[in-house]
């Protein structure tokens, strides 16, 4: 032990470091602020080391090229002791970082730590925070499947559509006009030196700054910040009931960290890792690409916001976004610090919440594509052929054959664009549904020119048929001896 | 006591130990091959009949609105050559359409023999028409008006009256119905019948009575006889109202 010791101070005596390192270990904090809710800051960090170390072990069998990207990943999954392993760790720490990177900001937001004096915490931790979705994004190209193969593409059309300088910035981005293999070596660069040296380090400044600035004492309701008395106020609360930083606080930190560890490794081990998934070859036109998880929200509201929206919204919007989070501490830098007086910030945080998690769930679904497969891989409910007749059987093979079914849904399955058909015999008479199927409209294409007659009598004549049982179908009012209302009477008119 | 104090040095090796043992039997393991192959690779007779074939023919192979292939007797009479230029090219004037890339479709020659094997292989019963001289898969069309015989004979007592419907069966002369069926697949229905609607095979209309091959030409050629010209006006009771 005294061997060590001299060790260390022969070093110390050179590098003269222990100094720095005892005070950052030993510096108070306030008791408060040794709270389970101020542990999610230090876990992001360790998710980015455990990042930048399965990152390393991922790059030496890795080959960035368009050619050989996917097929290297095909050798990490199946061909390479526990490679899939290093893969699935890497992915899911990704996503875990991802989410404590916007839980750690959640709770800065709520606990008002980014009033006077930590203004800079909060904007590099915007910028940490738009970092860490920049490797998400990257590294979700990285996998060089469809989903980047076309994730690109939209990035790329989005990029496109800057005025003026669209073009140059598209050649950019992607090395040249179209997705080749100058493209993956920019992403590559990108996702690993380019954004990890920026990544890692604003966050020795963003540590820097907690350090030098101490960590938010835990708010209290009605004890308002103020630039002229906070500073004297912060230093009595750490004289007064503060703790040395290790070992009062930091085991909480170490406890939720291995926590969150052992979720990445459970959760790498249970589900595996992300794809990939098909080819990259656009050739392939059976691909029904999807954004991964934290971007399935961009991907719902670009498919959502109506054509005229599109371009003023996708240039200006995110720039109106990183200004305003970057606004937040310098609009309301002073006051109240509790979440419990501060209803506008609860509400923020819960309006952002549900609108995020609502679009995500959209984009899961994605009920604006149409099943481009559903007329040939979903068969017809075995209920709505049951008694039918030679001419209702033909009428549900035109249904699938002339792809009805990628639009619409019967029993559940098929396409969610147009209405489910499963009781459209109660809303449209047998005239109605030709007239609909002829002309199209309320954003049905006119199938007319694709349908011969016999075809339109058989398929409405099937059409017909949907209806719950008991339940009559529409009827023309103008029909002779139909009862209007199921009262037992004929109708007169 | 001793063993205890030496748990926390032997952990790391047992958990190591487990995880090597477990380690190729974790259920995040990705399994062999691509997760998602290049559409053309798929060969898993399964999957292709799953994702072309099921929509129309029924998830096994019946039960769909279109013809069951997975009837034996349908197998037994049909040859492979037959199969795989109905699957590739379609059918003309009828509502099968054409899987094959070179007329069209999105499978590769392969994929095609891959679904006429499977189906043989796994729906097809060899031996199942044994002691049975089954009518020919295809003939010409025969003499309607002996057709017409042969219907009263084998046919009305399901479908009614002139074909358009009886107590157990529906109408099979309707214009519509029958601008959507080619007359193959009429003779295809009258030998193989619909096993799981009811409809009995050639053998079965009369019990004790198979059709002959003449018979069945026949019936096929009442049938197709009643196509109408332009088949499938709504309002077949009122002129047509067209342009001069």
């Amino acid at each position: 032990m005294k061997r060590l010791q001299k060790i260390f101070e022969w070093l110390d005596q050179r590098l003269k470091i222990g100094a720095a390192v005892r005070e950052a270990m030993y510096h108070r904090v306030p008791r408060s602020s040794g709270s389970w809710f101020y542990v999610f800051g230090s876990s992001a960090f360790l998710l980015l080391l455990l990042q930048v170390v399965t990152g390393i072990l991922l790059a030496l069998v890795y080959v960035p090229s368009a050619s050989q990207a996917w097929n290297s990943l095909q050798v990490l999954n199946h061909d390479i002791t526990l490679g899939w392993y290093l893969r699935a760790v890497h992915g899911w720490g990704s996503n875990f970082m991802v989410a404590l990177v916007l839980i750690h900001m959640m709770q800065v937001f709520l606990f008002g730590a980014y009033k006077y004096p930590r203004e800079f915490n909060w904007v590099t931790g915007v910028f940490l925070l738009l970092f860490t979705l920049g490797m998400a994004f990257t590294g979700q190209v990285l996998r060089f499947d469809q989903d980047a193969y076309w994730g690109l593409g939209i990035g790329a059309s989005i990029t496109g559509r800057v005025p003026l300088i669209g073009a140059p910035l598209v050649h950019l981005l992607l090395g040249g006009p179209i997705i080749a293999s100058d493209t993956l070596s920019r992403f590559f660069d990108l996702h690993v030196f380019i954004i990890p040296a920026l990544l890692l380090g604003l966050v020795g400044i963003h540590l820097l700054m907690v350090l030098k600035l101490g960590i938010n004492e835990w708010p209290m309701p009605g004890r308002l910040v103020r630039r002229e008395t906070y500073l004297k106020e912060y230093e009595d609360l750490v004289q007064r009931d503060g703790v040395p930083f290790v070992p009062d606080a930091i085991w909480k930190d170490m406890v939720f960290g291995a926590m969150i560890l052992g979720s990445v490794l459970v959760c790498a081990a249970v589900f595996g890792p992300f794809g990939p998934r098909g080819v990259p070859d656009p050739t392939i036109i059976q691909a029904a690409p999807r954004p991964d998880f934290f971007f399935l929200w961009i991907f719902a509201l670009l498919a959502l916001l109506p054509p005229y929206m599109e371009t003023p919204l996708i240039l200006i919007g995110p720039i109106v976004v990183i200004a305003l989070l970057l606004l937040v501490p310098f609009l309301s830098g002073e006051g109240e610090k509790s979440w419990r007086r501060r209803p506008v910030s609860v509400l923020t945080v819960l309006v952002v919440a549900v609108t995020l998690g609502a679009l995500t769930r959209f984009g899961q679904e994605a009920p604006w594509s149409p099943v481009m497969n559903g007329w040939s891989g979903l068969p017809v409910p075995a209920q709505y052929l049951k008694g039918r007749s030679a001419l209702q059987r033909q009428g549900a093979i035109v249904f699938q054959e002339k792809q009805c079914r990628n639009c619409h849904s019967l029993g559940g399955e098929g396409g969610k664009r147009g209405p489910a058909l499963d009781s459209v015999a109660t809303r449209l008479t047998p005239d109605e549904l030709i007239r609909q199927v002829l002309q199209g409209g309320g954003n049905m294409p006119a199938y007319g020119h694709n349908l011969s007659p016999a075809e339109v009598t058989a398929l409405v004549s099937f059409l017909d048929t949907l209806h719950p049982p008991g339940v009559r179908p529409a009827r023309d009012f103008a029909e002779k001896g139909l009862p209007l209302l199921d009262t037992g009477h004929p109708a007169k008119h | 006591m001793t063993c205890w104090r030496r748990l926390p040095a032997l952990l790391p090796a047992l958990f190591l130990i487990l995880a090597m043992a477990g380690c190729s039997s974790l259920p995040g393991r990705p399994g062999l091959g691509p997760e998602v192959q290049r559409p053309s690779d798929v060969m898993n007779f399964g999957v292709l009949y799953k994702q072309n074939c099921s929509g129309c023919h029924g998830p096994e192979g019946r039960g769909g609105p279109a013809f069951p292939l997975a009837d034996p007797v349908y197998l037994s009479i049909v040859n492979d050559a037959t199969l795989r230029t109905i699957t590739a090219q379609g059918v003309p004037n009828s509502l099968m359409p054409a899987f094959a890339r070179s007329a069209g479709g999105m499978l590769t020659d392969q994929q095609i023999d891959a679904i006429v094997e499977g189906m043989r292989k796994n729906w097809a019963k060899p031996g199942i028409l044994a002691g049975v001289t089954p009518p020919p898969y295809s003939a010409p069309l025969g003499d309607p008006k002996r057709g017409t015989q042969v219907y009263q004979t084998f046919c009305q007592s399901c479908h009614g009256p002139g074909g358009k419907g009886g107590a157990k069966a529906s109408s099979i002369v309707d214009g519509s119905y029958l601008g959507l069926v080619s007359d193959q697949e009429l003779r295809t229905d009258v030998i193989c019948g619909w096993p799981h609607l009811g409809a009995p095979d050639w053998r079965s209309d009369v019990p004790g009575h198979p059709m002959t091959a003449q018979e069945i030409a026949d019936v096929v050629a009442y049938l197709a006889a009643q196509r109408p010209k332009f088949p499938g006006r709504p309002y077949p009771g009122q002129p047509s109202r067209r342009r001069k």
